[in-house]
């Protein structure tokens, strides 16, 4: 939450206090108690994944074979590209960040309009997947196999599309009117989960397309 | 004449098992134990609850001396502890922790591997009876491989809320379920497992008298999870015998090829 | 006295906000951790009336089985002539569990204390993330809505027990929306418990007041904090869990679903087990905690000594919250698992027998040679000792494989977390209730009152559920609708019946707390001074009662730890047995230990 700039201040004991005094935008610390809040945030979820990972495991390794012999085998190559494109993504926002540092805004909205980008075109080469395993016949009620293959990728697809709205969002307003500390502060946070879900990612594709 | 006398002996042992009457317990302790093992479970349970009675009386009466003694009127002692004192409340938690968490921990490894999770010396025992049971809602199949000793043959005793085995015998049963989970519970034998559908649960006992006892549902399995209540007659191993062939001969002569639902035995699974 | 640049670099770092004025920001949308505090006791303790009154329904069906239940019976279940069904009866105690866990002693316990004490007792303005605390109360709204709509649907609500165990749990093993919608609501109230332990967690670790190190804290503030850490990382694991089940109840997916209606080799139901006990274990720890934390300083403020140890207890619980997710096969044990992770789970179940062991020994070398004042606040905390007692050495019989063959899923498993969950933490919650209460509304309940609600609470307590332990000890299973079909349990009936008539008085005696609670509230009340029962804490010493909304003038700068009471120094030079965490005393030598503790 940021602090409200606020002439106000609570008169002092002895009354000396001098009035009309400007609070700054910002406490110091702010930035820490929040990056902390986004470290415990994230590390609920990495558990919530971790129960989700979990399960899949288990159902895998009761499985005489994976994938059951009458079900459509999980594709590499439009995944694996993914990677690709969420690493990119990923690097594009680590961009943004410094350039923003270095006070270099209009080259920092470009490469975060770039994330953004990419992370559409994640969820756009994910669904071209989906589509092409339904095709195939693998629905969600044919057994564990693709119990396990759509509840993982469209849980993490979900969590995609939020961390995607928000980078929307402030590459818009980045390229509109440039981001200001607020903004920037909300950048770092944003990118902290954005570079979580693609830690996932790069965990899934390993643990579910490789494996 | 000689008809109704045929009809005695099969209407006898239906009466039997439809009228089979386990006594009932008396006062608030273990409920009589009829199993060769159980007494393992048994010195277990009186040798905790012994332990945690001392405990909890010396706790106890440590607290009421506390409010008589240090009261408003008592000066508190000021102080933070001492090495001394943490190291006495330590040293009684450390006894503690020998004497009973470390011998509950001891004897319990001995008993579950040497008695009630030893199953792989039982599939080299001969002698043993093997049961499968299949709980559903809300009843206890149990199918006996019959003189043949295979499992799914002509000749399986397949009955309903009604186990019966021979006295002295180790007997093994492989518990599955078709529904939902279940848990086979023999309260007077100290033993229960859960009935897990898609798996296959072992569990063993050895009875030590013959008589009436109840077998139970151990596991919320639905509405009437309250009334799937069985029977386990121990009879004596000629009774037994007796028991056994009567009731293959019925089955083999009552054999249906086409009823696919009686049908649902599992070969016997190696442990 | 601050001096002015002092009082400026402190309305800098934390600037006093004016107050909200609208009635929807003051008492709806509000921000106040105190006002959610609030929120969170009155939705906790509505729950708790409605979890109350479904146990009495189970007791009635066990005292007085296939009776009309009288009153109760002609508004709720009129449609079955006033009588309880075997269908009926597992809703009942499905969701006495469920909304006594989740909706009744959590929002209470953790939702009001942990709201309203942590920025007073750390010494800060408010929440790290107050938005977001908002946010977590209106979601735990949502979800006792969600509860709520359970019970309306056709099929009626959720009748699989609280733990929700697959296949039963499943459409094919319970149909209907009631169970979906409690599943739904389950995941709901998960996701407001996680934002909770974010705003906790990060709350303590930044926003402390300058001097107040860790090993200064209130031993309230550890066991709430710790309670955080385990809510941020095992209830996003019960997400999972629901998770996969609302998708088995809803898309056809198979993870849970085996037996009959498998498809392709089915999924696996002790996955289920695996995720939920991974939750439910830290889940029980997560419910004692607090009530841990409250009962070390409440007996140390009542005995006017310091906690004896005070480091010993917070190792050892830092030590269970550690354990507390390597034990929870122990509710495993008769699934059928390998004997080597059965035996590992033991091992550990004995360990965490240990830490609890200390903490419980330390509250009694507390109290110990002190001058016990035997307040209500104290009354309670000294029952929860009792109560915790028993139910934790009746753990020791669970804990043991050979002892849960025959104790599984008998009233004896039934009779130890009703000592531990329901009468400890219950009886903790009361503890914190009556000591905060004057601090959280500016007046004193009222003692003879009180003291009347804790003698119906503990011998009730102690009678009801040791006649659980009883029972189960002779073989009575749990969720049986009537246990009596059993001859071995006939002869249980007297005991049964006398339990229920025992249960009907605890919950009767439950009205001497709401009474004075309204009465205190809503009525004409002295109010209580700023610091009451002469305590040592920044919410007794630097806060007003209420506290106003920014909770501190100026804030407090800590000098010492939170138990200095009988110091003789502190007698001689302020003429009172207590001296205050951030109380200038300049002529005092802290002693060599104390000062060590900094």
């Amino acid at each position: 939450m940021g602090a409200v700039s606020s002439t106000a201040a609570s008169p002092s004991p002895d009354g000396s206090l001098p009035r009309g005094r400007v609070i700054p935008l910002r406490r110091p610390g702010e930035a820490a108690t929040a990056w902390l809040g986004m470290v415990v945030f994230l590390g609920s979820w990495a558990m919530m994944f971790a129960g989700l990972f979990f399960s899949y495991g288990l159902v895998r390794l009761r499985s005489p074979a994976w994938p059951p012999l009458d079900q459509p085998s999980l594709p590499l190559l439009l995944p694996g590209v993914n990677v690709a494109v969420v690493l990119l993504s990923e690097g594009a926002l680590v961009l943004a960040l410094r350039w923003l540092r270095g006070g270099k805004p209009r080259p920092a909205a470009a490469a975060l309009a770039g994330a953004t980008l990419l992370g559409a075109t994640f969820l756009a080469l994910q669904s071209v997947v989906w589509v092409s395993l339904w095709d195939a016949g693998l629905r969600p009620d044919g057994g564990p196999y693709p119990s396990v293959f759509y509840a993982l990728t469209v849980f993490h697809a979900l969590h995609v599309a939020v961390g995607l709205v928000a980078l929307a969002w402030l590459a818009g307003r980045a390229l509109a009117s440039g981001l200001g500390p607020p903004g920037r502060q909300a950048l770092r946070l944003w990118g902290m989960y954005w570079h979580f879900v693609g830690a996932v990612w790069v965990a899934m594709y390993l643990a579910v397309y490789v494996v | 004449m000689s008809r109704a006398r045929l009809l005695v002996l099969p209407l006898a042992l239906g009466a039997r098992a439809a009228f089979a009457a386990p006594l009932p317990e008396k006062g608030f302790g273990l409920p009589r134990d009829a199993s060769a093992d159980g007494h393992l479970v048994d010195w277990l349970i009186h040798y905790t609850l012994i332990a945690s009675a001392v405990i909890f009386v010396v706790v106890l009466a440590a607290m009421v001396w506390s409010f008589a003694r240090h009261g408003r009127s008592h000066q508190a002692e000021y102080t933070h502890g001492s090495r001394a004192s943490a190291g006495f409340l330590l040293g009684a938690i450390g006894f503690i922790a020998v004497t009973v968490d470390g011998n509950l921990f001891y004897r319990t490894l001995v008993d579950m591997n040497e008695v009630f999770w030893n199953f792989t010396a039982l599939e080299k025992d001969p002698a043993a009876v093997r049961i499968e049971v299949n709980a559903h809602q809300w009843a206890w199949l149990a199918r006996y491989p019959g003189p043949d000793g295979k499992f799914g043959t002509e000749d399986d005793v397949v009955t309903l809320n009604d186990i019966r085995v021979p006295v002295g015998v180790p007997v093994v049963i492989q518990l599955a379920s078709t529904d939902v989970i279940h848990s086979l519970y023999l309260p007077n034998f100290r033993v229960k497992r859960d009935a897990v559908p898609g798996m296959v649960n072992w569990i063993t006992f050895r009875a030590r008298e013959t008589g009436e006892y109840e077998i139970g549902c151990a596991q919320h399995c639905g509405p009437n999870h309250y009334k799937m209540r069985g029977v386990l007659t121990v009879l004596s191993p000629e009774g037994y015998r007796e028991w056994i062939e009567t009731m293959a001969r019925d089955a083999r002569r009552a054999h249906d090829p086409d009823d696919r639902e009686a049908h649902w035995a599992w070969d016997w699974r190696s442990y | 006295m601050a001096t002015p640049a002092q009082v400026l670099e402190q309305v800098e770092t934390q600037p006093i906000h004016p107050p909200p004025t609208s009635f929807w920001r003051k008492h709806v949308f509000s921000t106040d951790h105190k006002v959610i505090a609030r929120q969170f006791l009155w939705a906790g303790l509505l729950f708790l009336l409605v979890g109350g009154t479904l146990a009495m329904l189970i007791r009635w069906q066990w005292g007085f089985p296939y009776r009309k239940v009288p009153i109760l019976g002609d508004v709720f279940l009129g449609a079955n002539g006033g009588l309880i069904g075997p269908a009926t009866y597992q809703k009942i105690f499905t969701m006495h569990g469920l909304i006594m866990i989740f909706f009744a002693v959590t929002p209470v316990l953790i939702g009001t204390f942990g709201n309203f004490l942590i920025p007073l007792m750390i010494g800060a303005r408010d929440m790290a993330f107050p938005k977001l605390n908002m946010y977590s109360f209106w979601t735990f709204a949502l979800s006792q809505a969600l509860v709520v709509a359970s019970f309306l649907v056709d099929l009626g609500t959720a009748g699989a027990g609280w733990t929700s165990y697959p296949p039963l749990a499943t459409n094919v093993g319970t149909p209907g929306a009631g169970q979906t919608l409690v599943v739904a609501a389950l995941f709901v109230t998960g996701v407001s418990s996680t934002m909770g332990a974010i705003n906790y967690v990060t709350t303590v670790i930044r926003l402390r007041a300058p001097g107040m190190t860790w090993m200064r804290l209130p031993l309230t503030i550890w066991g709430l904090w710790l309670t955080a850490i385990l809510n941020a990382l095992f209830v996003p694991v019960l997400g999972s869990a629901a998770l996969l089940l609302l998708l088995d109840r809803s898309f056809g997916t198979q993870f849970f679903v085996a037996g009959a209606a498998a498809v392709r080799g089915g999924g696996d139901p002790i996955l289920y087990q695996h995720l939920f006990w991974i939750f439910g274990h830290p889940e029980v720890y997560i419910m004692i905690l607090p009530a841990w934390g409250i009962l070390g300083d409440v007996l140390a403020f009542f005995a006017r000594k310091p906690h004896h140890w005070y480091r010993g207890s917070v190792w050892a619980m830092v030590a269970v919250t550690v354990l507390s997710a390597m034990v929870y096969g122990h509710h495993m044990f008769m699934t059928g698992m390998s004997p080597l992770l059965g035996e590992a789970f033991m091992l550990f179940t004995l360990t965490i027998s240990v830490p609890s062991m200390v903490v419980v020994l330390n509250w009694l070398f507390t109290i110990w040679k002190g001058s016990i004042r035997f307040t209500t606040p104290m009354l309670f905390a000294l029952g929860t000792m009792f109560v915790f007692g028993v139910g934790g050495l009746t753990g020791l019989f669970l804990g043991d494989i050979s002892m849960d063959l025959y104790l599984h899923d008998t009233m004896f498993v039934v009779g130890h977390f009703h000592f531990t969950m329901a009468a400890a933490s219950f009886m903790g919650a009361m503890t914190g209730l009556y000591f905060w209460f004057p601090k959280m509304y500016g007046r004193a309940l009222d003692e003879r009152l009180g003291k009347v609600h804790f003698w119906f609470s503990i011998v009730g307590f102690t009678v009801v559920f040791g006649g659980q332990l009883i029972v189960g000890w002779a073989g009575q299973q749990r969720r049986l609708f009537d246990p009596f079909q059993y001859t071995f349990i006939q002869g249980l009936r007297g005991l049964n019946q006398w339990t229920s008539l025992f249960a009907f008085a605890l919950f009767a005696g439950q009205f001497a707390f709401v009474w004075n609670f309204f009465k205190t509230v809503f009525g004409k009340a002295e109010p209580a001074g700023q610091n009451p029962w002469e305590v040592t804490t920044l919410e007794w010493t630097d806060a007003t009662s209420p506290p106003a909304f920014h909770n501190f003038d100026v804030i407090p700068v800590v000098l010492r730890g939170p138990h200095e009471l009988g110091n003789p120094e502190g007698k001689r030079l302020l003429g009172r047995d207590w001296i205050g965490q951030a109380e200038k005393v300049p002529a005092l030598r802290e002693t060599p230990a104390a000062a060590a503790k900094a």
